[in-house]
């Protein structure tokens, strides 16, 4: 049965191939999928096909069926609610604030940790003994758990009892405590800290792995010709990384919309709601006033967003991988 | 069956409740029909050998072979702990015990059952969620159970307030009272001492006194009060419903609508708002993880807190302030010159609708619940358990147990303020409690977030 089902799609494929020539290509590819179905080859992709209905297709069709009805946590789809949900989304000046709240944030932390993750890769590669011991070192963030990392930074930074202030006062240098996340600022200061902790290292072995290809050759040519460090690492090293810089940001940067643990943990969205990011936002109303209908909304939206923010970067990707091709 | 409980009259006083609930389980179709035979050869059986005959040895435990599965709050895992190796003993049912941050429990159950996975047989339910869980059906409908089994249960004695608040929703009941929590103020003497000052009895005085210790004892660590405002609805939530109950305010009218519309309302905002540059900073990071800390090593002055403070207070486990605290009921404040409480938290126990063991559920909840193992758990340092029935309250053992407590609690918790317990209570919470947040963080002044949460929940009681 095998035999004659690799022989069926072995003379689909020659017909295909016949065909090919006197249909064109798309009779070609036509008659090559029915020759690859006869001859059960399609079952190879079969995991990945599985995959991507349970992974994303499913999924998706659920949150856009939840979106288009008034859904309860406890109790989904109760009936249709049409635009409903999406247009109180768009109209929510709470989810609005939360929505710009996710972009300023996703866009600075991965500036910021762009440009520390890079400097700390290049002291890296200038470092080749102690590269090593910086690499173990650097992944130890990595290796925690975002929420542990939030709780940690919350006993370091907490007004009473805090490792900060407790040193900050002991050192003379305050009399009250202070609280780190008392105002907007402090907050944001806070929880970009603990980013900024948590993911430079990620950005710096990405780097750091793409600068080890970087030739030394011209380099050191460059140094002959009297190109100080700045010229070198701008003029140089700078355009080599380009392409690999573009694709770390693209990750970092949904990473930085993702942004939740540490709000949840540092925050809870405060003072008030000067840290209540999208993803928080469609948490609360998710698990805290279960309406589940509301939240699969504001999730569209907020895909769309990230969607929208990442686009130009994801052009400028694939037009620097053709220009290096 | 617990041997350390001993005596041959126990054990057949429980022999005689053993073969009447295996009739019960039996008739309800918890049990197969042999097994309902053999219980009722077992009652047969006893009631011809005049009971007392029947020998100890036996007894063979109800459940044995059987698990089930409870969810509990963080705060309830030593009782939870306890409750399993007393249930197991007594009925040889095992229990597993999960524990869950205290404000996941209504997200986890209600998914455990909305997703199928029907995990959990017995759920530990904050009360003000009790509609909201009946609504979708994630509890059982246990009025009928309740009847059934109202000997062992004694329902009447059960604080009325607390037992309507934690089990009535659409004059059905959907669980017991399993945790009867309410705040009362806790001060610290030798602090007060210091500074003349003696406990409360007005929210203007709390103020006073919290004053005058910051300013004096800030640059020491020292703070007037910890003042729970961490944005979780049942902190801030709480913290405020003590003010509220202060000033003679309630959450809601007779019939049902919003009463942040009143002057009590407004008040008790900004009593709140007026503590906060005096309390230890800052009242929006401080939960009860850092509000309990804060008072045991005698960091603050003053703290609203459950009446199990008074028992982890003279733990010289954890405590540094033993016998140097004593305690006061929440003061009033504006026109109002009565004390009240506000029935903060509290839990009770239900069966999951996923639960596949719904009979053995139950049982574990009458065992939870029951006069006597209440009892126990009030007794019991670290449970987190406060009293909900009458025979605990007023038993002499919890008197002894706890002194001060039990004297600021006497004839309180019958007229305690409950939380909006309908469906759309986890909306009013989170309306609240956002209001609540803007104001201690200055962002919003108290007649403008009273106003705005009024409006927000006259809208989802409207809707």
């Amino acid at each position: 049965m095998a035999q004659d089902s690799s022989r069926s799609g072995a003379l689909a494929l020659r017909a295909g191939a016949i065909d090919g020539f006197s249909g064109g290509p798309g009779r070609f590819a036509r008659l090559d999928l029915l020759g690859s179905l006869a001859s059960g080859r399609w079952l190879w992709t079969a995991p990945v096909v599985a995959g991507l209905l349970v992974l994303s297709i499913y999924p998706t069709i659920f949150l856009v069926a939840l979106a288009l009805s008034n859904s309860r946590l406890g109790r989904p789809f109760q009936s249709f609610a049409g635009l409903n949900n999406l247009l109180k989304a768009i109209l929510d000046p709470a989810f609005q604030a939360a929505l710009t709240r996710s972009i300023a944030f996703a866009l600075a932390s991965t500036a910021v940790e762009l440009v520390l993750g890079v400097a700390v890769a290049v002291l890296m590669t200038r470092l080749v003994k102690a590269g090593r011991f910086l690499m173990s070192l650097i992944l130890l963030p990595l290796m925690t758990p975002p929420v542990m990392v939030a709780v940690a930074w919350k006993l370091i930074l907490a007004p009473v009892g805090g490792l900060a202030n407790g040193t900050l006062q002991k050192l003379g240098l305050i009399g009250e405590p202070i609280s780190f996340f008392g105002s907007a600022a402090g907050a944001w200061s806070s929880v970009g800290l603990a980013d900024a902790w948590q993911w430079t290292p990620f950005v710096a072995i990405l780097a750091y792995a793409a600068l080890l290809a970087y030739p030394k050759e011209i380099d050191e040519a460059a140094m002959l010709d009297g190109a100080g460090p700045w010229a070198r690492f701008r003029l140089l090293m700078l355009p080599f990384l380009a392409p690999s810089l573009v694709s770390i940001a693209l990750l970092k940067l949904v990473i930085g919309f993702k942004l939740f643990d540490l709000v949840f943990v540092l925050t809870y969205g405060g003072p008030g709601f000067e840290t209540t990011t999208a993803a928080f936002h469609i948490w609360r109303l998710a698990l805290e006033q279960f309406d589940a209908g509301r939240a699969a909304a504001e999730t569209l939206l907020f895909a769309l967003v990230v969607g929208l923010v990442t686009w130009p970067l994801t052009r400028w990707q694939h037009r620097l991988e053709v220009r290096e091709a | 069956m617990r041997p350390a409980d001993g005596g041959p009259a126990r054990i057949m006083q429980e022999e005689v409740v053993d073969m009447s609930n295996k009739i019960h389980l039996a008739a309800s179709g918890g049990l197969s029909r042999r097994r309902f035979l053999e219980a009722t050869a077992a009652a047969g059986l006893g009631a011809a050998l005049g009971l007392h005959q029947v020998p100890a040895q036996a007894a063979t435990k109800r459940f044995e072979g059987q698990s089930l599965n409870l969810v509990i709050i963080q705060p309830h895992v030593v009782t939870g702990r306890k409750l399993a190796a007393d249930f197991e003993a007594a009925t040889g049912a095992k229990v597993n015990v999960t524990a869950v941050p205290y404000d996941q429990l209504l997200a986890k159950a209600t998914l455990d059952v909305q997703s199928g996975a029907n995990e959990y047989d017995v759920i530990d339910y904050w009360f003000a969620n009790v509609g909201a869980l009946a609504r979708d059906a994630i509890l059982v409908d246990v009025t009928q159970w309740i009847e059934r089994d109202k000997a062992e249960i004694q329902p009447d004695d059960y604080l009325p307030n607390i037992y309507d608040a934690y089990t009535l929703y659409d004059g059905k009941r959907w669980g017991l009272p399993y945790d009867g929590d309410s705040h009362v103020l806790f001060f610290n003497k030798e602090i007060y001492d210091r500074h003349g000052l003696k406990g409360p009895k007005t929210w203007d005085e709390y103020l006073a006194n919290t004053k005058a210790v910051t300013q004096a004892e800030a640059k020491n660590g020292i703070y007037g009060a910890a003042v729970l405002g961490g944005k979780a609805p049942i902190i801030i939530g709480s913290t405020y419903a003590n003010r509220l109950a202060g000033f003679g305010g309630s959450f809601l009218t007779a019939d049902g609508k919003s009463a942040l519309d009143s002057e009590a309302a407004v008040l008790a905002a900004k009593a709140l708002k007026d503590v906060v540059p005096y309390a230890l900073p800052t009242p929006l990071e401080t939960r009860f993880e850092e509000g309990l800390p804060a008072w045991l090593s005698g960091k603050v002055a003053a703290i609203e807190f459950w009446t199990d403070l008074g028992v982890y207070s003279q733990d010289p486990k954890g405590s540094k302030i033993v016998d140097k605290w004593d305690v006061v009921r929440i003061p009033v404040g504006g026109k109002n010159t009565t004390p009240r409480l506000a029935l903060n938290a509290g839990y009770g126990f239900g069966v999951s609708s996923g639960s596949k063991k719904q009979e053995l559920a139950w049982e574990l909840t009458k065992f939870a619940t029951g006069a006597k193992y209440h009892r126990d758990l009030l007794l019991t340092t670290a449970s987190g358990i406060d009293p909900d029935r009458k025979s605990g309250l007023y038993s002499p053992e919890y008197k002894a147990f706890a002194p001060k407590v039990q004297g600021v609690l006497d004839g309180a918790l019958e007229n305690a303020v409950p939380w909006p317990t309908g469906p759309d209570s986890p909306a009013l919470q989170v309306a609240l409690a956002d209001q609540l947040a803007l104001i201690l963080a200055g962002q919003k002044e108290p007649e403008q977030a009273i106003a705005d949460a009024h409006a927000a929940w006259t809208q989802v009681l409207g809707a």
